[in-house]
């Protein structure tokens, strides 16, 4: 049995490709179906996201589906091999078991250390399972692959800095804050960048937002889209000193928020510790903001710099996190010869028939002539003997095969029994 | 003094002693308005008692009662009590008892150490009475160590965010957030426990030395350091002082209270008769 993956990804294929070859809901069934009916094919599982489109099978012994693989591809797509050919990977055995421990850690990802994919290849197996297209090795690896991915994410952390300036300025928040729970958020204009903080924010449990823009028209769609409540854009500046979070976005040519204006806002709010985002270019408000106690400015520059840090720490951890999986594949590479067993049962059983056969020549001397009953009636003797003798070892060597810790067994039965390697 | 104003001028503290207990409660916890009405009740009959004691005393000797350090401390009491009294009628400026009423218990407690008091009955009750006074400042001290090393984490993580480096530290500490609070609950816990012990331990002085310790430079110095004390849990619950500066007036505190401890060493001989 042999495990193989065919794929591409973000790296080896652009966009145009990818979305060609992506299988949504509905196609996933039916092109399972298809790929496990494949001659030699065992078992499969198809993983499609946006950034990769990969096929893992087990397959039998002595059969290559490298090409049958390629070639479902091609059909269940409808896209001319030759188009997608040179974007192919091809992985096998214990580099196929890296490479999906990898992928479910989110090290091979666009954004390393992303948790998405994990929760992607979980469905995917979810899929292959309800339509039994898994059942032994593959299904062991996979599910080994959610306990790596699991073990990375808690020893090395790699998820846990903001490598985005949206989510970035959550964190911050938080590490101001503590708990976001009940705290007021201001956002001031429209943006891509401010929806997306307030989303992130929304969701840490910042509940109360409030949202006010120039135009009002644009402000009652921003108080719709976030679920806040409007301010008017003249008299949002009153506000402030009942938030927490204030997040400016707005076109202004000019400063909405100055140092003075700033000041006041703090003693009204009697130095309750305030954060303020800023990602509009040019500024909305005067840097030196920053200046006064509790009150804590960030623009986009300051975000961007928070970013690149965690970055280079996320770098460093993916290389933990890539010693780990080495282990993992060491253990896992282990675990499946130990699955094979049959070896050991032959010479099992041939080592036991030495044993008959050297006791019985020793004695045939002692014995003097026999008689045909009475040789049958030794032969049956000692054979049932060894019979009985094998019986427990074998049946428990074939249960401990697909457990774990079964080499312990298998390696304890070889030394018990003097078998050679 | 004369017999019967020293009796008032007692029931005057006695009453006070509830604005204090608002105010303890008001520090650890949050303001309750029946507390509050209950104190401030207790709080103005107190002044009347009080200046009942003064008058009666004044009209006794034929003299103003301000012949020595007890009695001007009695009557500044008395006159900041009155002025709280009308900034509270006038304006509703109730945010103020924070800070005097304790003052001004304190005030009339050291008033009235100026008369003796009844020698110790028992030496036992002496001795457990000054093992209270200095458990209780243990236990505010522990609370103010706290808060130290609270306030020293706090601007270390104050300014991480305001050089906009966070992440970058090896450290990570808590969110400031949560310094903030654990910083305000450790000092009001120790600074409900240190104002206990101030009263336990004057009264026991008291007793124990009559008054001649109360202008010694070292117990000075641990009256001046409680009124510090006063002063910061005062401008954090009404003005809410907090941030990096409070979080150095807490270190400057803190200091204090060491040069305190230090200048108490050696107190035993000074309260020997």
């Amino acid at each position: 049995m042999r495990l193989f993956i065919t794929g591409l990804n973000h790296r080896t294929a652009p966009v145009e490709v990818r979305e060609r070859l992506a299988f949504d809901h509905h196609s996933l069934g039916p092109a399972l179906g298809e790929l496990v009916a494949g001659s030699g094919v065992l078992e499969g599982v198809i993983l499609s996201t946006c950034n990769r489109v990969e096929v893992a099978v087990t397959v039998e012994n002595g059969c290559d589906p490298q090409a049958a693989v390629d070639e479902f591809l091609s059909r269940s797509r409808k896209v001319p091999l030759d188009q997608i050919a040179p974007h192919l990977y091809h992985v096998q055995d214990e580099e196929a078991i890296r490479h999906l421990f990898r992928v479910a850690a989110s090290l091979d990802s666009m954004l390393v250390g992303e948790p998405q994919i994990l929760g992607q290849l979980k469905s995917a197996y979810a899929a292959a399972k309800a339509h039994g297209a898994v059942s032994g090795l593959l299904e062991l690896i996979l599910t080994r692959a959610f306990g790596v991915a699991k073990r990375v994410r808690s020893e090395t952390g790699i998820g846990e800095s903001a490598i985005s300036v949206s989510y970035a300025a959550v964190e911050l928040a938080r590490e101001i804050f503590g708990s976001l729970a009940d705290k007021q958020v201001m956002i001031v204009g429209a943006g891509k960048m401010s929806e997306l903080a307030a989303r992130h924010l929304r969701r840490s449990g910042a509940t109360r937002i409030f949202v006010t823009n120039r135009t009002h028209e644009r402000a009652r769609e921003m108080a719709a889209a976030f679920e806040g409540t409007l301010v008017e854009y003249d008299r949002f500046l009153d506000t402030l000193p009942e938030m927490d979070i204030v997040i400016t976005s707005s076109g202004a040519p000019h400063y909405l928020l100055n140092k003075s204006q700033a000041r006041r806002i703090i003693e009204a709010s009697k130095n309750r510790p305030m954060f303020l985002i800023d990602i509009a270019v040019p500024r909305n408000i005067e840097p030196a903001v920053n200046e006064i106690d509790n009150i804590f400015l960030y623009d986009i520059d300051d975000l961007q710099r928070v970013v690149e840090v965690n970055v280079g720490e996320r770098r460093k951890r993916a290389e933990q996190a890539e010693q780990i999986i080495a282990l993992e594949v060491e253990r896992m590479v282990a675990r499946l010869k130990a699955r094979e067993v049959a070896p050991t049962i032959v010479s099992l059983q041939e080592r036991l028939e030495e044993m008959r056969q050297a006791e019985l020549a020793r004695l045939r001397g002692k014995l003097g002539p026999l008689t045909p009953q009475q040789e049958e009636a030794i032969e049956s003797l000692t054979r049932g003997l060894i019979g009985k003798i094998a019986h427990g070892p074998i049946s428990e060597l074939r249960r401990q095969a697909a457990q774990p810790e079964g080499i312990r067994f298998i390696e304890a039965i070889r030394k018990a029994f003097r078998l050679e390697d | 003094m004369h017999e019967m104003s020293v009796v008032w001028l007692r029931v005057a503290a006695v009453l006070y002693s509830l604005g204090l207990i608002h105010v303890l409660l008001t520090v650890i916890h949050r303001r309750r308005e029946r507390v509050f009405r209950v104190a401030m009740a207790a709080f103005s009959t107190g002044v009347v008692v009080h200046a009942v004691s003064i008058v009666e005393h004044s009209l006794a000797t034929s003299r103003l009662a301000a012949n020595d350090f007890f009695q001007s401390a009695s009557l500044c009491a008395l006159l900041i009590a009155l002025l709280f009294l009308f900034l509270y009628w006038r304006y509703g400026y109730e945010s103020l008892a924070v800070f005097v009423f304790p003052l001004v218990f304190i005030l009339t407690l050291i008033g009235e150490l100026g008369s003796p008091m009844a020698r110790w009955g028992d030496m036992r009750l002496r001795d457990a009475w000054l093992l209270v006074h200095v458990g209780l400042v243990l236990i505010g001290y522990a609370a103010l160590f706290l808060a130290t090393v609270t306030s020293v984490l706090y601007l270390v993580r104050e300014r991480q965010l305001k050089a906009k480096r966070p992440g970058a530290a090896p450290s990570r500490l808590p969110p400031l957030g949560t310094l903030d609070k654990v910083l305000w609950r450790a000092l009001s816990i120790g600074f409900v426990f240190i104002t206990l012990s101030v009263i336990a331990g004057s009264t026991w002085a008291s007793i124990e030395a009559g008054t001649h310790w109360i202008r010694d430079p070292r117990i000075v110095i641990s009256l001046l350091t409680w009124a510090l004390y006063l002063v910061i849990v005062f401008f954090h619950l009404t003005a809410g002082w907090r941030g990096r500066k409070a979080a150095v007036m807490v270190l400057a505190l803190a200091g204090c209270s060491v040069i305190t401890w230090a200048a108490h060493t050696g107190l035993r001989s000074l309260l020997a008769r």
